[in-house]
């Protein structure tokens, strides 16, 4: 394994301060290729079903791919993996940023961090040196200040560090990982897992290289590739606004931008919030992460006013979306503001748009009172009590202690029919995309692995590709009819398959978002890097093993069909204007199709023992018969004969 | 005339493609420490700098060098150090404006830009044009045109903003 991979598992145990090294086995490295993969068949691995994700009990998995750290696209990604405390599910979070590829430097494919601290602590991995040191004075702290004294305390800028704020310490349970300052592994409460071991950090500083096996084959490969990305107008749109553009494609073109805790698709005071608009207003560069060729992270800073000078180096579509219109707010400003306030204190800004809209909607309908906000009044469009509530969700005070556990929780305490303004799927948020006007996406929602997720399928296809082009993919011309529910099964399989693919080579889902590098540019960059011989066929096979054995985890706590579901809203009500009025997310027909093609239980949800052989998966076919979740293999030939 | 490599910080994202396909290119590997342009990073103000050997006219580290391991290639222009002589005593880097010149900590050795022998990979490799490679004149124009045009900027704006108003009036 001299080529891409590092060959090398860190190990360290908090508990009994415990440092190891263990060889990365070259078999699991060739089926599940890193990152993603790696993580989630370590993670099945590790764990017994039922622990209390927030014991020490849980284990923190960070995973590289083979292509991190080279030319190779959009290189800088990496997975934190553990159960997650939002779902009790598989909790997978995947970050942009440098912290990944200095990591494989460093010389490590995947940490596994066990046990819990006595005492706050951070790790310090200078190459072959790997170090738990004393983190008490970085206990309180937010993010930025905890980069600033880290990197006084090392003294070297090339140093890059991963960390949480204190909704991490604080055991929100949808804290994240910040790395660096500006990039995070948002989704699922990976954070809140990092603070229960009293983790702070982890600083990191490689002096290796990444070995390529074929040198001049990746630099045209990567020049080709970034040909195919320019070629695609969506992406030379992100390249210049980044990921803000989307306001204008979700809410005019669309109709399906979350608006008042999904109440309705369209916003009324969109003009403001629109990409454009954030743009030419407060935009002052573009970014990029570590190999990026899209750099659609955009510097900011607000030039006037009671804010002037305020700046931060990141601000997207779900920065944007959550504290607008999500609240019924028309001014971006609270949006920017409420952006820097969640990178700090280390909280995903997508839940917390969730809870948010959740609590607006409560107040708007008499659930909640302003005897139970502490006085705030909670009214759409309330910029100041937005703000305000994020810092009590960080610090739990009052009606934030409640909400800090997700709406799903919080509705369960708060009751009084506020059920049906949780709006979740296995206990996570949404993002700002509503599956009404999208179908395809909602069945993405329901059956993703880390519950309503918009990443582990991302059809983007759905509204981007002609109706040719549909039929040869999946079978029907609907398939590029967003409102229909045809071919969405297999076009789902297809790109859940793809991003499984890409976020375990550990390549940025924005770079592959269309699916035009899929599967050839992608299988030929892995080629380059590692020397290996991949087929485009193995794209998907390697994929689709990844989403079984995330099922099967699922599987193993309990998850069935019954949990790959969408809120109420989504099913019954239909959006009252805009281009997708009329519209409901018409589930059940979608969900039956996805289970067949991917030759699962249609009933029940569950993998078939058939379709984990096929995958090389007989460890977790026997795991689940122990457990009965799949009938015992003599039955299955019997009924055969 | 020879060309020069020039850095425009303010279209430079920091995506550190120029230091992967320069170590790529050099040494088969993909490894910031062996490439001789690195960017640095100032994340709190959003700003990225290439840094890499601009071949300086009167080279200090071809003066400074005890050994005479840094010499002009004629056809290029820039200055190259030659491996088999370098004995690693870090005086050019002590000397050098732009930090360029780093030690190559497997082989021991200082390395440097050599212009890709006149066909700069990190140019090639460059998709914001933060890095072009051009002759001086050309290089000094495009310069002179972005400093000038950013110095006009507020002037510019207040034309954008009177007209369409003066306009409504009427």
């Amino acid at each position: 394994m001299t080529y891409g991979w590092m060959g090398t598992i860190l190990r360290v145990n908090l508990t009994n301060e415990r440092i190891t090294k263990e060889p990365l086995d070259k078999q699991i490295a060739t089926k599940f290729l890193g990152g993603r993969g790696l993580n989630g068949i370590t993670l099945f691995r590790e764990l017994k079903a039922g622990i209390d994700p927030l014991s020490a009990e849980n284990v923190l998995l960070f995973g590289m791919g083979p292509c991190n750290g080279t030319l190779s696209l959009g290189s800088g990604r990496y997975n934190i993996t553990a159960k997650s405390p939002m779902t009790g599910g598989f909790g997978d979070s995947n970050s942009g940023g440098f912290w990944g590829p200095e990591l494989k430097y460093a010389g490590y494919d995947q940490i596994i961090i066990e046990g819990k601290a006595e005492k706050p602590v951070y790790l310090w991995i200078d190459g072959d040196e790997v170090e738990i040191r004393n983190a008490e004075k970085l206990w309180g702290r937010d993010t930025f200040e905890t980069e600033q004294i880290l990197k006084e305390e090392l003294e070297d800028p090339r140093i890059q560090m991963l960390y949480i704020g204190q909704a991490g310490e604080n055991l929100v349970k949808f804290a994240n990982v910040m790395t660096g300052l500006y990039r995070a592994a948002g989704r699922t409460g990976m954070g809140s897992v990092m603070g229960s071991k009293n983790l702070k950090a982890i600083a990191v500083r490689g002096n290796n290289g990444v070995q390529i096996a074929h040198p001049d084959k990746l630099q045209e490969a990567a020049l080709k590739a970034y040909d195919i990305l320019y070629s695609d107008w969506f992406a030379q749109l992100f390249s210049e606004e980044g990921s803000p553009c989307l306001v204008n494609i979700y809410n005019n073109q669309l109709g399906a931008l979350v608006t008042r805790n999904f109440q309705a698709g369209v916003f009324e005071g969109a003009e403001k919030i629109l990409g454009k608009y954030f743009d030419e207003n407060y935009k002052v560069a573009n970014k990029g992460c570590f190999s990026c060729p899209l750099h659609c992270g955009c510097f900011y800073m607000i030039k006037e006013g009671p804010f002037a000078g305020l700046r931060w180096g990141k601000a997207e579509f779900a920065t944007i979306i959550n504290f607008t219109s999500r609240v019924g707010v028309d001014n971006i400003e609270v949006a920017l503001r409420a952006g820097i306030l969640t990178d700090k204190y280390g909280i995903d800004l997508i839940s917390m748009g969730g809870v948010l809209g959740f609590a607006f909607e409560c107040y708007e309908k008499g659930i909640l009172t302003a005897k139970d906000t502490d006085g705030l009044k909670l009214e759409w469009g309330n910029g100041d009590a937005v703000l305000e509530l994020v810092r009590k969700v960080v610090f739990q005070e009052g009606l934030g202690k409640i909400l800090s556990e997700g709406v799903k929780r919080a509705a369960e305490v708060i009751g009084k029919g506020s059920e049906d303004y949780a709006i979740h799927t296995k206990g996570l948020e949404h993002i700002e995309c509503d599956p009404r006007g999208l179908q395809a996406w909602g069945l993405g929602y329901a059956v993703s692995s880390r519950g309503a997720d918009h990443l582990r399928a991302l059809p983007a296809f759905e509204y981007t590709i002609s109706p040719e082009k549909a039929k040869e993919l999946y079978g029907t011309e609907k398939a590029a009819d967003r409102f229909s529910t045809e071919g969405k099964g297999k076009m789902v399989k297809w790109f859940e398959e793809l991003r499984a693919f890409a976020d375990s080579m550990e390549i940025c889902k924005y770079i592959t978002r269309t699916g035009l590098l899929f599967p050839e540019p992608l299988v030929e960059m892995l080629n380059a890097v590692t020397g290996m011989e991949y087929e485009p066929d193995d794209a998907f096979k390697i994929g689709e093993r990844i989403v079984n054995v995330e099922r099967a985890f699922n599987v193993r706590e309990g998850f069935s069909r019954k949990d790959d579901t969408l809120p109420k809203r989504f099913l019954e009500e239909p959006l009252m204007e805009g281009p997708s009025k009329g519209h409901v997310c018409d589930l059940e027909p979608m969900l039956d199709d996805y289970y067949k093609f991917r030759g699962w239980d249609v009933k029940t949800g569950l993998p078939t023992r058939a379709k984990l052989e096929e995958l090389g998966l007989s460890e977790i076919a026997l795991e689940l018969q122990k457990m009965g979740k799949i009938p015992p293999e003599k039955k299955t030939r019997l009924e055969k004969k | 005339m020879k060309k020069i490599l020039m850095v425009n910080p303010q279209l430079c994202t920091g995506c550190r493609i120029c230091e992967l396909v320069c170590s790529l290119s050099r040494d088969g590997e993909c490894n910031p420490l062996k490439s001789c342009i690195r960017v640095l990073k100032l994340a709190e103000e959003g700003i990225d700098i290439p840094g890499v050997c601009q071949q300086c006219e009167t080279p200090l580290c071809a003066d400074v060098c005890p050994v005479d391991a840094i010499s002009r290639d004629l056809d290029t222009g820039a200055l190259i150090i030659r491996e088999e002589i370098c004995v690693g005593c870090r005086a050019c880097s002590m000397v050098c404006p732009y930090g360029a010149i780093t030690m190559d900590i497997s082989k021991r050795i200082m390395i440097k830009c050599d212009l890709c022998g006149g066909d700069p990979k990190c140019v090639k490799f460059c998709l914001t044009k933060a890095l072009i490679y051009d002759r001086p004149e050309v290089v000094d124009a495009l310069r002179q045109e972005s400093a000038l045009r950013s110095l006009v900027r507020p002037l510019l704006k207040s034309r954008e903003k009177a007209t369409p108003t003066k306009e409504k009036k009427k």
